[in-house]
């Protein structure tokens, strides 16, 4: 089962972050890129849980540090993800999986990693941070990653439903 | 509910992921640089397709605004058909690339630069606040690190480094970029550094007396043997200039000639010109009443390397001086009318 569940959360990852690359980040939106690789980790730490979410996020991080422009810091947002990852699986119990608290979760995520990704930049002591524009960047991420929600997080766990059935949501 | 094994896996991978930030952000060549070279040949070749299938809806921000009104919309959309199925096999999207080319071309033409097109397939996210882009040329199209990218407006940046089929740019408003510029139709040059902003870019002159104004064009200096830049691409233009003449430092705010958030055709020049260009790349040349007349000539010019620095007697000009200066002669005359092109 866990194979299954492995080359799952891989070709997830590897398609949102050929999406996000060639596609959402030339798409020219105003603010930041819609952060797709967030909202793929929420919805897999949902159904798989926290420690999955975890691990999905760590290498989620790691695939998008390495895969041309590359132009980050390879591992801030690996670590990111995988408290993401983690805090998403961890926080919300399956019981209160209603619409609005899973869409609010995913517009949370995506403002705060793009709000960790400046702050913990700028803790390893980097000069590249442009503070006047992080209030924007959050903002627009979050409402991105809100209008991304209610098509991701059906669409993933429609596939965890059909792919691993045996996982208990 | 956190167990042992919990604990161990997630304080493995936070130890992973803050040893990798740390040797990243170390600087230098760095030990990921082969990863990533091997990365990018991996999945360069999976972009250059994606690419290939997303490229016609990029740039759909810009239609945000006709949302407005739909039937607008709808009603020139089908005149538009009926003009495209007309005008049979070009369609627009290849009429803008080849404008884009045109244009490319004509710099390249009257710079004698030799240049290499390429296309760009994949853009960092803006919230990595670093500017780099990938294209789909690479070491067989002969691109080496450090060579100079263009697109028809102006400069874009430089190869920063290449795969067998990809390379990746690092773009002139990315806060790492420093270019060595001349103010066209003068021999004052500076050093321009990226922001971090697409839309703005910091010059400051070598020469503390230099006298700037809005509406002056920023040509590069040019590199020893032309790399990273080669000498005389159009930059950018003068808006606003800070700190007044005398000052220790003058800083002036620079608008790039290219849109650096749309772009899609750029050149890379792997060989420079045998003779800078001087001014004859700019659209339009400096033919302010300030400057020489010879340095208006334009296109063809091979080699007006040689034309003078423009006449002293001409120096004293308008000033944007925020606010009044005592001593440098330079200055002394008007400060009312700055800004006024």
């Amino acid at each position: 089962m866990w194979i299954r569940q492995t080359v799952f959360c891989a070709s997830i990852i590897i398609f949102a972050v050929m999406l996000q690359l060639t596609l959402l980040s030339r798409l020219g939106l105003p603010g930041a890129t819609p952060d797709l690789v967030v909202v793929c980790v929420v919805a897999l730490a949902l159904a798989y849980g926290p420690v999955t979410g975890a691990v999905v996020g760590f290498a989620a991080g790691l695939t998008l540090g390495f895969t041309p422009p590359a132009g980050g810091v390879i591992g801030i947002q690996a670590l990111v993800f995988l408290v993401i990852g983690f805090l998403t699986g961890a926080v919300i119990d399956p019981r209160d999986r209603t619409v609005p608290i899973l869409v609010g979760m995913v517009g949370l995520s995506t403002g705060a990693a793009a709000l960790a990704y400046a702050l913990i930049l700028a803790a390893f002591g980097s000069n590249q941070v442009s503070w006047e524009e992080v209030p924007t960047l959050v903002l627009t991420s979050s409402l991105y990653g809100l209008l991304l929600a209610p098509i991701v997080v059906p669409t993933i766990s429609w596939l965890v439903r059909r792919i691993t059935p045996e996982t208990e949501i | 509910m956190l167990n042992q094994r919990t604990r161990i896996i997630l304080a493995l991978l936070v130890i992973i992921a803050l040893t990798f930030t740390i040797l990243d952000l170390r600087g230098g060549k760095g030990p990921f640089s082969s990863v990533r070279s091997v990365v990018s040949s991996a999945l360069g070749g999976v972009q250059v397709a994606a690419s290939v299938i997303v490229s016609p809806i990029i740039g759909v921000g810009s239609w945000w605004g006709t949302w407005g009104d739909q039937r607008v919309r709808i009603a020139e959309l089908e005149s538009q058909n009926a003009t495209l199925q007309d005008s049979l096999v070009r369609s627009a999207e290849d009429r803008a690339r080849a404008d884009a080319l045109d244009q490319l071309l004509r710099v390249a033409g009257v710079g004698r630069y030799r240049i290499v097109p390429a296309e760009v397939i994949a853009v960092e996210p803006a919230q990595d606040f670093t500017w780099t882009v990938t294209i789909d040329a690479g070491r067989d199209d002969g691109l080496l690190a450090n060579m100079t990218v263009i697109n028809g407006q102006g400069l874009i940046g430089r190869i920063l480094s290449t795969t067998k089929t990809t390379a990746t740019v690092v773009l002139i408003v990315d806060t790492s970029s420093a270019v060595g510029a001349r103010v066209a139709g003068t021999e004052e040059i500076g050093i321009l550094s990226g922001t971090g902003r697409q839309d703005s870019l910091e010059f400051q002159t070598l020469d503390p007396l230099a006298t700037l104004k809005p509406g002056q064009a920023l040509v590069t200096f040019g590199s020893r043997s032309g790399r990273p830049y080669a000498p005389g691409i159009p930059i950018g233009e003068v808006v606003d200039v800070s700190g007044t003449a005398g000052q220790l430092t003058r800083i002036a705010t620079i608008r790039p000639f290219a849109d650096v958030s749309t772009l899609t055709v750029v050149g890379v020049v792997i060989r420079p010109p045998r003779a800078d260009p001087r001014d004859s790349v700019l659209p339009t040349p400096p033919a302010s009443s300030n400057f020489a007349p010879d340095e208006t000539s334009t296109a063809g010019g091979i080699d007006d390397g040689a034309s003078p620095a423009p006449t002293p007697s001409k120096k004293p000009e308008k000033e944007t001086a925020a606010k009044p200066v005592p001593a440098p002669a330079a200055s002394a005359g008007a400060t009312a009318d700055g800004g006024s092109n």
